[in-house]
């Protein structure tokens, strides 16, 4: 669960990031995030992974105020949420799997488990067949499914995407929402920011609209997908939501 | 993750940033290597000269030259005003005649030379062995010497201790000269290594970012560049140790009789060996930590600007 309580973030430079924002997500929702480049979109995310600190308000997730988190116990945090961007944020010179390995090294598991769990955590992104794989030997559509992969790694109770489809085709595009749709219907909390409107509008859920820093909008869409699924999916359980996903597609 | 796993993950990803980033690691290496050679040199020899100066002081004597006019009666007055200092062990007697063939003993070939000057050549006289324990502060021990210079029978003192004082300044200023260099070029060799750190960051920066983001403490990130630091300080240090062992050798076999060799006859024991090595793993270690201070921390998005083409 996230809940925002009158969170302001005013950037050094004087740049609001967000305005006075209260708002609650709870656990295993998947929500929208849209809005006009410079609204707070990023900045929202930044203040829930730690990457910012708020100027005012509070911000709690899981129960937990990060907003006065000590610096050192931010990883820990991290651990519990995975961030997926645009830029896939792959390191080129790394093959798949150490690209997704990075925290079981780090946590000390053992070669077999990490394989294990790669193996496990690439067949939920259907790519487990491409673990050697060097980033540059796949689609754009296949790097993001790795990024979303070691997003996925620690089982994170919180999924965040930055624009997870700014630099893809709008085919592709739709297979990785369908993704995000899937890992939500798993139980993951999704937050999801976008400008595609299009998209958003396929989908339906929840919708935050952010404009200059402020929420104006919090709405829920039925879209043409949800449609198929059933009414009422912005504060649905995890395990309701999607369904049907897989056979509509 | 347990200490000696995390020191393991350390030491592999140290590593391989070495054998990956070589030829950098290399000129870091180098300094290293320089500064402890050169430390080791000035190390070897002073310790050398102090051993000798230690040897020549156990020998050293206070030598008493005779008039030639002195009696045996002077001789006696002398000998047992000289046996109730107690910082003098033994008090010899060495008369001409045998003063004479210890010359002819020590320069055969100047023996000629000897007969030319007929009897008073070398006078008699008389050797005190001092017990170094005993001896007396050092105005006591200068007003019993002018004491014995005034004595009419007494010709010259001969104190070996008076060229062995000079000596030990020039080794405390060859040792002080070596601690400057030494100091000197292991403060570049810390801002080599400071360097090549900051360098291998900025070139991994990616994979720093992705780290934080996924969660790994400062701990984890940080851990693999200061083994990189210690590794480059205990190699560069290991290799010094191998060159300074490798001319130590070639020194005392291609010229074991010259005086150079003297300087370097025994070689530097385990302890200052260890101390170099350590100095090494220090300076590495250091230089590590001042090349990371400034790195901000927590920060995910030290991000190659590929990564930021957004919209
Ligand atoms: N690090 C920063 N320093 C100063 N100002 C910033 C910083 N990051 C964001 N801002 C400012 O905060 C505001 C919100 O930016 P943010 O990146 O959150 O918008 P966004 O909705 O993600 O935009 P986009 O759709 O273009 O990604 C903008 O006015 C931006 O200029
Ligand atoms: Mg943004």
């Amino acid at each position: 669960m996230i809940e925002l309580f009158s969170v302001t973030k005013r950037y050094a430079s004087g740049q609001v990031g967000l305005d006075n924002v209260t708002l609650k997500i709870d656990a295993g929702q998947m929500v929208f995030l849209t809005g006009p480049s410079g609204a707070g979109k990023s900045t929202f995310l930044k203040l829930i992974y730690c990457e910012e600190i708020p100027s005012s308000g509070s911000i709690l997730v899981n129960g937990r105020n990060v907003s006065s988190l000590p610096r050192r116990k931010v990883p820990y945090l991290r651990r519990t949420i995975g961030v997926v961007f645009q830029s896939f944020r792959l390191i080129p010179r790394k093959t798949v799997f150490e690209n997704i390995c990075y925290l079981p090294r780090i946590l000390g598991s053992s070669a077999q488990e990490q394989k294990e769990l790669a193996y496990e955590t690439l067949r939920r992104v259907s790519l487990s067949h491409r673990m050697n794989a060097s980033p540059h030997q796949l689609s754009g559509g296949e790097q993001q499914r790795v990024a979303i992969a070691r997003a996925l790694m620690n089982q994170p109770e919180i999924l965040l995407a930055d624009e997870p489809t700014g630099n893809l085709d709008p085919e592709l595009s739709e297979e990785i929402l369908r993704l995000f749709l899937e890992i939500n219907g798993q139980g993951t909390t999704v937050i999801f920011a976008t400008h595609d409107r299009d998209l958003i509008q396929r989908v339906g859920r929840r919708v935050l609209t952010l404009e200059a820093g402020q929420l104006t909008g919090d709405q829920k869409l039925p879209g043409e997908l949800n449609d198929a699924i059933g009414p009422g999916q912005g504060t649905m359980g995890p395990g309701q939501g999607t369904i049907d996903l897989e056979e509509e597609a | 993750m347990t200490f000696s796993q995390a020191i393991s993950y350390f030491l592999r990803e140290a590593c391989s940033s070495l054998v990956r980033s070589w030829k950098v690691s290399l000129v870091a290496i180098s300094t290293i290597t320089m500064s402890l050679f050169l430390t080791g040199v000035f190390l070897l020899v002073s310790s050398n000269l102090r051993q000798l100066i230690s040897g020549w002081e156990e020998e050293s004597k206070l030598v008493l030259y005779l008039e030639t006019a002195a009696t045996v009666e002077d001789q006696k007055r002398l000998i047992n005003k000289l046996e109730q200092a107690e910082w003098a062990s033994s008090v010899n007697l060495v008369t001409a005649t045998e003063g004479a063939e210890r010359f002819r003993q020590a320069f055969p070939s100047l023996g000629e030379l000897l007969e030319g000057w007929g009897d008073g050549a070398i006078p008699s006289s008389l050797e005190i062995v001092l017990n170094r324990q005993a001896l007396p502060a050092q105005a006591d021990f200068d007003s019993w010497l002018e004491s014995l210079r005034h004595d009419t029978a007494v010709s010259t003192i001969d104190d070996d201790r008076d060229w062995l004082t000079q000596l030990e300044a020039v080794v405390f200023a060859v040792e002080a000269l070596g601690m400057v260099l030494g100091l000197v070029l292991l403060v570049t060799a810390v801002f080599t290594i400071s360097s090549v750190i900051r360098l291998t960051a900025y070139l991994y920066r990616d994979e720093i970012a992705v780290m934080r983001l996924v969660g790994a403490t400062e701990f984890f990130i940080r851990g693999p560049f200061y083994m990189e630091g210690v590794l480059q300080g205990l190699v560069g240090g290991g290799c010094a140790l191998v060159t300074l062992a490798g001319g130590h050798y070639l020194l005392l076999r291609q010229s074991a009789d010259s005086p150079l060799s003297l300087l370097a006859d025994k070689f530097l024991g385990p302890a200052e060996l260890l101390s170099l090595l350590a100095l090494g793993g220090l300076a590495g270690f250091i230089g590590a930590i001042t090349s990371l201070r400034r790195e901000s921390l927590g920060q995910t998005a030290e991000v190659d600007p590929e990564w930021e083409q957004e919209g």
